[in-house]
């Protein structure tokens, strides 16, 4: 989806950079019928996207709108979020569709299994019409729309693989102390085809525990177990459910929680098996990122 | 409150210059004069007064008795969540969620009425009330006013268009008789702008654009090889505050746009990120200062203008402070916008230096790079106000020490909307406590295992009120940061604590999860610490 609006900010042929002003033209016509004049105001300053479509584009959306309205409108909304048939602006191969290479085959040979018809009756030219016209529809919704947990595809492994790949490998056995738990033939073997998404990886490799790292919570697989000792000697070891100022609590060897007052607690031991990461969070710089994962991007 | 006569009323009406005839109002809010006090009985306003200090006399509840503090009673709205700063006035309680208002018996939890528009929900901050009518904005942009004694809607006019992500849900500020109205949005190109509307009929009285306008010295600090200077940011989504003695409106405004994106606007991006002081009247720009130039990390600098008179080097001074979210803290002089203090209040590494206006230089290698920069200090705070307490002379704000990846998505000068992406990767929730005198960290109190920033309120009673880790509500000593008194409520709480004085009781009101709990002493404490507001 990215390369696909960086392609689309750079003039690649699907015509929609300017709909997201047509759009805006289109509102400003209904804004001044229906409100009163100081919103027109608040969007007379709200100019149209430049450039013009070119005719050629223009009428493939447009045509590609009428092919999409009439067939596929019934199942997928009119607005492509979805209703009896999935939302298309949120599909990953949608995303992943360039000139209907993907959305083709779909659409020609449906999908007999999930309940999706297939209309072998639509031309090449009508299928890639569709297919311009449903990116249209998907790049208007990503400019007016920040999607909770970012775009569907990721920023592209090229993309962040600029550092160097033998800078990576020292760094992973010399400063980066990585070699001290993980092993690239052990348990990052195929590390770069295991997430869907490049900046996940970045993301785990940095900090495997996420924003919670220094909670006694756990995200992402990473269990944070803790050693709880009582004023009264006793001591019980388990995962940490909680470790704040008032109550400690944690799922002891029985399986029940246990909860105890900070009063009665004499001290809570917290084993995070992800600490190195942590500690190491104020050393990175962003060239050894770089390297980094253009490294792990070689254990494929 | 003080009920003044007919006659003081009338001459502070004609002092003003309003053309509205002064009436007897049993519960409406008829003395235009409340505001310019610190809150004691009631809580009229967003922040309690103008001044957002968000601090109360009222010490009835105080470090001594505050461990005896019971339910008084408890609203369910029924919302998920709230994000409401309820209003109180006169015994009457005004809560709001998405496009739903209640009116509740300030004494009792009662519902004396409930309004919806029966139009989409989302958050709403809380709402405005002049005499006997209430202000809120929605989260699909529009300013409804209501019959306070009804809960029935007068009139609502839109504000900006919902289809195109603008949202509404700050609560309006009412400055004489303007209803100043603040909107939101970053996901398309929206410019930002703050609107004053007469109070009876709607209609706008002013205008202030933040986008600046061609030939003045603004426009200069945007690149004109593009049109993005006429496309949008600063939005205006956090209420503002008012000096009455300067007349001086102060409102903060958000990030630039595209977002995240600084090489398709080379320049400081005036006037976004910026506290700006606005002449109410007229909403011409008295002066600005911006506490985020060029900011290419969402930094809004919403957060609320803190007014404070005191004594700096040795000289009386009419004060503003502001934390940000780009984690630096600045006191300005407010009457002519002077800095004279910058400093981080969390550890961060994007900016270099400050310029000779005391605003901080961003360091270029911290902007968004399409492989992605490592950024310290990603949110130093947010939206939940922040507190001033007159007496221990500290800014009490709850932070973040957060630690960011943040990736430019979409390059080029051609970007729009949101055009690059940060994760978070690492955060640690605190309350601080700064001495505006030096931006010195005086007290930190951590929040284990918690990533949200509540609101402060503080108090007469040297105490702090605020949410802690777990759904927890807490009470801290204003002077350490040592918790004095805690209890738990089931549920999140992503506002700020009021406080308000009824028949001889304090009351400490936190809205959490999707209920307004109302904590006092029991009667009997109660009655052996009458309410006897201390400070200013």
């Amino acid at each position: 989806m990215v390369k696909d609006l960086v392609a689309f900010l750079h003039g690649a042929p699907v015509g929609a950079r300017w709909i997201a002003g047509g759009i805006v033209l289109k509102k400003l016509s209904i804004v001044f019928i229906l409100s009163c004049f100081f919103v027109i105001a608040a969007h007379a300053q709200y100019p149209p996207r430049p450039p013009k479509p070119t005719p050629e584009e223009l009428a493939a959306v447009a045509q590609g709108k009428t092919i999409f309205q009439q067939n596929c409108a019934v199942c997928h909304g009119t607005n492509l979020t979805g209703g009896r048939g999935p939302d298309l602006i949120r599909s990953d191969l949608v995303r992943q569709d360039k000139d209907g290479n993907l959305i083709g085959p779909v659409v020609s040979n449906g999908r007999i299994d999930k309940g999706m018809p297939s209309f072998p009756s639509l031309s090449p030219e009508e299928i890639r019409d569709l297919a311009a016209y449903i990116h249209s529809e998907v790049t208007i919704f990503d400019l007016h729309t920040r999607m909770p947990g970012g775009y569907p595809n990721d920023i592209p492994p090229s993309q962040l693989a600029t550092g160097s790949a033998a800078a990576g490998k020292a760094f992973f056995y010399g400063a980066g102390h990585c070699s001290d738990c993980h092993s690239p033939t052990g348990d990052l073997a195929h590390i770069a085809s295991r997430y869907p998404k490049p900046t996940t990886l970045e993301q785990l490799f940095i900090n495997p525990a996420g924003t919670l790292a220094f909670s006694p919570t756990y995200r992402k697989g990473v269990s944070i177990t803790a050693t709880v000792t009582l004023k009264n000697g006793q001591t019980m070891e388990g995962p940490l459910l909680q470790n704040g100022e008032f109550y400690v609590s944690i799922t002891g060897p029985d399986d029940w929680n246990h909860t105890w007052p900070r009063s009665d607690v004499k001290s809570v031991v917290v084993h995070n098996p992800v600490q190195a990461h942590i500690d190491m969070l104020p050393k990175w710089t962003n060239q050894e990122m770089h390297d980094m994962f253009t490294y792990l991007e070689t254990l494929k | 409150m003080k009920r003044l006569t007919v006659v003081p009323t009338i001459l502070i009406l004609l002092a003003l210059g309003l053309a509205w005839a002064p009436r007897s109002r049993a519960q409406g809010l008829d003395n235009i004069s409340v505001l310019n006090d610190p809150p004691t009985k009631m809580w009229p306003t967003y922040n309690g007064d103008y001044s957002g200090r968000r601090y109360s006399p009222l010490n009835q509840i105080n470090e001594r008795n505050v461990k005896s503090l019971a339910l008084g009673w408890a609203f369910q709205t029924g919302a998920r969540s709230l994000e409401t700063m309820p209003l109180e006035v006169h015994g009457i309680m005004y809560i709001t969620a998405g496009n739903e208002m209640w009116a509740v018996d300030a004494l009792t939890g009662r519902q004396i009425w409930h309004f919806t528009s029966g139009r989409p929900g989302g958050s709403n901050k809380g709402a405005a009330m002049y005499k006997d009518k209430l202000y809120m904005t929605t989260p699909d942009d529009n300013l409804l006013c209501i019959d306070a004694k009804t809960g029935k809607q007068l009139w609502s006019i839109p504000i900006d268009d919902p289809t195109l992500k603008a949202f509404g849900g700050s609560a309006p500020l009412v400055v004489k008789n303007h209803i100043i109205v603040g909107t939101g949005g970053d996901t398309a190109d929206l410019p930002g702008f703050l609107l004053a509307v007469d109070p009876d009929t709607g209609k706008i009285q002013w205008r202030f654009d933040v986008m600046p306008k061609p030939g003045t010295p603004a426009w200069n600090t945007w690149p004109h090889d593009t049109d993005v200077v006429t496309r949008g940011g600063g939005m205006t989504w956090i209420t503002g505050t008012y000096d009455p003695k300067l007349n001086l409106l102060y409102w903060g405004t958000g990030n630039p746009h595209p977002v995240e994106n600084g090489a398709a606007r080379v320049g400081a991006n005036l006037y976004t990120c910026s506290i700006v002081a606005l002449d109410p009247d007229t909403g011409k720009l008295v002066w600005y200062f911006q506490g985020s130039p060029h900011d290419t990390h969402d930094w809004d600098m919403n957060m609320t203008p803190v007014l404070f008179n005191g004594t700096w080097h040795g000289k009386p001074r009419e004060l503003l402070a502001q934390a940000g979210k780009n984690g630096m803290f600045f006191v300005l002089d407010r009457t002519n916008g002077k800095d004279l203090l910058s400093e981080s209040f969390v550890q961060t590494n994007w900016y270099s230096g400050l310029n000779k206006r005391g605003e901080p230089i961003p360091d270029p290698i911290r902007e968004p790079q399409p492989d992605g920069t490592l950024v310290w200090g990603s949110t130093g705070t947010d939206w939940q106000a922040p507190s001033f307490d007159p007496q221990t002379g500290l800014f009490y704000v709850n932070s973040q020490q957060s630690f960011g990846v943040f990736y430019l998505t979409m390059p080029g000068i051609h970007a729009e909307g949101w055009a690059g992406r940060d994760f978070f990767l690492y955060s640690k929730s605190m309350m601080k406590a700064i001495d505006y005198q030096t931006g010195k960290i005086k007290w930190v109190h951590d929040y284990p295992g918690r990533e949200g920033l509540e609101g402060v309120l503080t108090t007469g009673g040297h105490l702090v009120f605020s949410g802690g880790s777990y759904d927890d509500v807490i009470a801290l000593d204003a002077a350490t940061g040592k918790t004095v008194w805690h209890t738990f409520v089931g549920g999140g709480m992503s506002t700020a604590p009021m406080t308000y004085e009824l028949f001889g009781r304090q009351y400490v009101v936190f809205p959490a999860g999707g209920t307004v709990f109302a904590f006092a002493l029991p009667s009997s404490a109660a009655a052996s610490a009458p309410v006897k507001p201390q400070g200013n």
